[in-house]
């Protein structure tokens, strides 16, 4: 058994130091490793990305984050990946890590995504280049995810994104706007790989619980929708048939 | 409404979502007898009061009603269990 803490959309700055801190840092007490889903700053300053640090110094797990839209606001995504690289949190673009976590393995794929819709009402690669781009640029995170997810041969596996693969989780959110939160891409991609358990932010309004059409739990773990310093999961391990004499 | 005030609605949440000072793009407005209202949530006291800045700027002449809640941070709950 894993226990997996996981919020997003903390959206850090100066006036944020503090705010978490003392539920941050009892997460040691409740869960084994502390996942972050995207808008971990407010615009993407890497002076943001070192008070989000702070905040985060000595919790006593292990932190994995991918990036959000907010982090690219200013272009300054790479300086804060590097900040919190070197302040010891693992950041995940298009990457996975693996943690032994007391003798069980995780395994984490992480990508920010990107939107384009869900099926039926979504984007297609047609007409102007920038619309192609805009679906493009959500094909290539999502085949990227499933390779990824695919390569992880763990006791559990957690796809860690920031746009939901799934409508489910935006119930809140204006339907026009499902476009620019999420994409159906990012849920085939996660079917066809399998994993334990999705977690996502950016839509605030929406809601916590949804589910891939594969069957894969999905969490909205934005800030705005927990309330709470971070939520807990807990992976189960598969029930052991019983030896028969 | 009137049209003007339709469209000013629309600059506004252009302005708070791209402005370094505000970044939010989840703020909800509504204009009701030349008062504009603002309604949704943030982090902290200090962000409720620079939107409610911002938005003066742009609308220097009309008045502001602020209803932004700011959200306290709760204690985490009981875990959910994740069936294998």
């Amino acid at each position: 058994m894993i226990r997996v803490a996981a919020i997003g959309d903390v959206h850090f700055s100066e006036d944020s130091r503090g705010r978490f801190r003392a539920q941050w840092e009892r997460t040691h007490e409740s869960a084994d490793v502390l996942l972050l889903a995207g808008d971990l700053t407010q615009h993407g300053d890497p002076a943001q990305a070192e008070a989000l640090a702070d905040e985060l110094e000595g919790i006593g797990v292990p932190v994995v984050a991918v990036l959000g839209n907010h982090e690219h606001h200013e272009g300054h995504e790479e300086q804060v990946r590097q900040v919190l690289e070197r302040r010891g949190v693992r950041v995940l673009e298009g990457e996975v890590t693996t943690l032994d976590l007391g003798g069980r393995t995780l395994g984490i794929a992480g990508t920010k995504g990107f939107g384009g819709g869900f099926v039926g009402a979504c984007c297609h690669k047609f007409g102007e280049p920038l619309m192609k781009a805009f679906v493009q640029h959500t094909e290539e995170l999502a085949a990227r995810l499933r390779e990824n997810l695919a390569s992880l041969d763990t006791d559990h596996r957690v796809a860690l994104l920031h746009y939901s693969p799934v409508e489910a989780t935006l119930v809140g959110e204006r339907l026009e706007i499902y476009p620019f939160l999420g994409s159906y891409l990012l849920g085939e991609a996660i079917d066809a790989a399998g994993a334990d358990l999705v977690l996502h932010g950016h839509a605030h309004r929406g809601s916590e619980k949804g589910v891939t059409p594969g069957g894969v739990p999905v969490r909205n773990v934005a800030f705005p929708v927990l309330r709470h310093a971070f939520a807990i999961y807990q992976l189960e391990e598969p029930r052991r048939l019983a030896k028969t004499a | 409404m009137t049209s003007d005030e339709h469209y000013l609605i629309g600059h506004i949440q252009d302005v708070l979502s791209a402005d370094p000072r505000t970044c939010k793009q989840d703020i909800t407005i509504y204009i009701r007898e030349g008062t504009l209202w603002l309604m949704g949530q943030t982090s902290t006291e200090e962000r409720r009061q620079t939107i409610e800045s911002v938005v003066v700027e742009l609308a220097p002449d009309m008045g502001v009603r602020n209803e932004i809640r700011v959200l306290e941070v709760l204690p985490p709950t009981e875990a959910e269990i994740i069936p294998p």
